[in-house]
């Protein structure tokens, strides 16, 4: 009985881990950046969530919008004025870029909110639904549902709209989607701001279930970093099943072999990964392949 | 210019034998504390302990030895919360300022370190700032520590749940690992197995985590009558948060670290209720004091000096300086070490800190950790007895 719950918890956790990975993968896959500030990013997301909660009583929930948004302007200008500068520059540029907004953010956020560990708890915090012996704490179920819901309009959203397909032509091949009149520097910042709103949205979600601090960011951009491995680049499908992946893996070693063990276990299956089929899960060749 | 230079000469000279004569009624202390950095909090309210301390004396008229009367200084050096400064800066009170009464810095790594120069220099120190049991175990004849230390955090938690009803039979622990909690832990295993608890639940989970619903979903598995923390701040509000999520109630939950902050309230609010936690001292004990007079009017003085209730750093520095000075009193010497630290192997004295007395190691026996309860948002004491503001309350009601 304990396992089932243990996978439940593996999978609704791993909800969240699409969320967050998505974003990540995505930018990687178009732009060939691998954002090193993306779980920076989310925590931002998280303290505007905590910020309204806090002083004007907002539901975590209801908050979405108001973390999205923002971060998805925040995105676009980060992109479009300063990582399109160097974005033909070497990896090791874009490396050591990303890895220096992170710090930026990462210290802004401890300035303003200092280092303490700070959780979101609504009223409703501790409510569950039981079903036999199975615990469902409802908040874990309410940010599966909205990471799931989330990832699928993405996926609607780069397969149906001109935008999206512009992104997915960008993506394959950059100079013949020049030829039909892309602008890809455009379309890399549309590219980096969804992928920043939805980290924030992944934040605002994990201030729900978890107590969080500036130096979470780090934890959340490795997990976002696996996702993106496991499943495969810039794929929506593969993120959330990379996701889901990680989810029960992670939850399964802690049970099994012991937290403290969780980390190097979940290292392990990445490195596996990248072994057996370098792509990821889903990946096709096209969506990893490097472009300069 | 060779008349200036004469001029700072004979100045120093000056000075040299002003500060000399002026010397001989005075006893000089030094400590090297976390004054900035990332321990400044904790290292600016030791020192403010020290400072009531000196103050207090210094009205009183001084220590007295012998039939004179001495006033107190204090030397401080700030260490920026680093344990390899805080060495280097002992070693220069010892060598350069001649001080070989050391009173202790904040955190087990700078009283680790510093306590090595010290010994080293065959100068004193009294500490009421750290609480690793590996201080005690490096054979230090000269290192003098009032906290209990890590292994005992637990153990009047566990005797003061065992006589309850309905009786409480298993314990499960839980524990970050890290150093200091993973002594902790064991502690608290050794002291259940004592008081014929049954440890159902005993693993470690690592520091920094932010996700514990697998271990609380097994805890809940094992449905334990007593569920211990041994971890900081951020894991318990983990372990609350989740427990709640996941309906673990067990008749109660204690912390080592945690309630005892001000800040266990703010980040948990109504869940916090009920919770128990160690606290090496807190302001509702009723012990006399030698300097102060009781703890009570130790409070009393403190807040009338920093206009804020002292917690246990403050009064752990107090306490350890008050001993210090007993210890001297009795010795009857301020430069013979070797009398002072016979009369502080010999101590056995009530302070505002507790009945202290050492063993062969220096370290405290038999102080114990009260116990503390959140009751209506307020960290109340509960334990011992007659210390108590209120009487525990348990079993914890199941989370609303």
């Amino acid at each position: 009985m304990i396992i089932l719950q243990i996978l439940l918890n593996g999978i609704l956790l791993g909800g969240f881990y699409a969320l967050i990975g998505v974003g990540f993968s995505l930018v990687w896959g178009v732009t060939n950046i691998i954002n090193l500030a993306h779980g920076a990013i989310a925590l931002l997301g998280a303290y505007i969530t905590l910020f309204l909660f806090q002083h004007y009583g907002f539901d975590p929930f209801l908050s979405l919008p108001f973390s999205f948004i923002p971060l998805f302007i925040f995105g676009y200008i980060l992109q479009r004025f300063l990582l399109n500068l160097v974005v033909k520059a070497q990896i090791f540029m874009l490396l050591i870029l990303t890895f220096g907004i992170e710090i930026f953010l990462v210290n802004f956020m401890t300035t303003f909110f200092s280092a303490d560990f700070r959780s979101v708890t609504p009223d409703y915090a501790g409510e569950s639904l039981i079903v036999g012996n199975i615990v469902i704490p409802y908040i874990r179920l309410g940010v599966f549902a909205i990471c799931v819901l989330i990832t699928l309009l993405l996926s609607l959203f780069l397969n149906k709209t001109w935008t999206g397909k512009a992104i997915k032509a960008t993506s394959l091949d950059i100079d013949a989607a020049m030829m039909v009149g892309i602008n890809p520097a455009k379309i890399f910042a549309i590219t980096f701001a969804i992928a920043s709103g939805l980290a924030g949205v992944a934040g605002s979600l994990f201030s729900l279930t978890q107590a969080f601090s500036p130096s979470v960011a780090g934890a959340l951009t490795l997990r976002a970093f696996i996702v993106s491995i496991l499943g495969g680049l810039g794929r929506v499908e593969g993120a959330l099943l990379g996701g889901i992946i990680l989810g029960i893996v992670e939850t399964l070693s802690s049970y099994i072999i012991g937290e403290s063990y969780k980390n190097a276990i979940t290292l392990a299956i990445m490195v596996l990964v990248l072994v057996i089929k370098p792509t990821g899960i889903l990946g096709k060749k096209y969506f990893a392949e490097v472009k300069h | 210019m060779k008349r200036a230079g004469l001029m700072i000469l004979v100045l120093s000279l000056i000075f040299l034998f002003v500060a000399q004569a002026f010397s001989a009624d005075v006893i000089r202390f030094g400590a090297a504390l976390s004054l900035t950095g990332k321990l400044a909090k904790e290292g600016n309210l030791v020192k403010n302990g020290y400072e009531l301390w000196k103050e207090t004396v210094n009205k009183k008229g001084g220590i007295r030895v012998g039939n004179k009367y001495y006033k107190v200084d204090i030397k401080y050096y700030d260490d920026e919360s680093d344990p390899n400064r805080a060495a280097k800066l002992v070693e220069k009170l010892i060598t350069e300022d001649g001080i070989k009464l050391i009173l202790g810095p904040y955190g087990s790594e700078s009283v680790f370190s510093t306590s090595a120069i010290t010994e080293k220099y065959g100068a004193l120190m009294v500490q009421g700032g750290a609480a690793a049991d590996k201080l005690y175990t490096r054979g230090f004849k000269n290192l003098f520590g009032i906290y209990t230390v890590a292994t005992e955090y637990m153990d009047d938690t566990l005797k003061m749940l065992r006589n309850k009803t309905p009786k409480p039979n298993t314990v499960a622990i839980v524990y970050s690992n890290d150093l200091f909690s993973t002594q902790v832990a064991q502690g608290a295993y050794a002291s259940a197995q004592k008081y014929g608890y049954k440890v159902v639940y005993y693993k470690d989970y690592p520091k920094g985590t932010q996700d514990l619903s697998t271990v609380i979903v097994e805890i809940k598995a094992k449905n334990p009558d007593i569920l211990i923390g041994c971890g900081h701040f951020q894991d318990t509000v983990v372990i609350v948060k989740q427990s709640k999520d996941y309906k673990l109630n067990p008749k109660a939950i204690a912390f080592s670290v945690g309630p005892t902050l001000p800040d266990f309230i703010t980040a948990l609010k109504g869940d916090a209720e009920y919770i128990f936690g160690s606290a090496q001292w807190t302001p509702t004990l009723k012990y006399k004091d030698p300097v102060f007079g009781s703890n009570a009017n130790f409070v009393k003085a403190f807040k009338a000096k920093f206009g804020v209730e002292p917690n246990y750093h403050a009064a752990g520095g107090a306490a350890a300086a008050v001993i210090f000075q007993r210890a001297i009193e009795k010795a009857g010497s301020f430069t013979d070490i070797n009398r002072i630290r016979q009369a502080l192997a010999s101590f056995n004295e009530e302070t505002l800190f507790g009945k202290i007395r050492f063993d062969a190691t220096g370290k405290v026996v038999g102080k114990g950790m009260p116990v503390i309860q959140i009751l209506r948002g307020q960290q109340k004491t509960v334990y011992p007895e007659a210390a108590a503001e209120a009487k525990p309350v348990y079993p914890k009601p199941a989370w609303r």
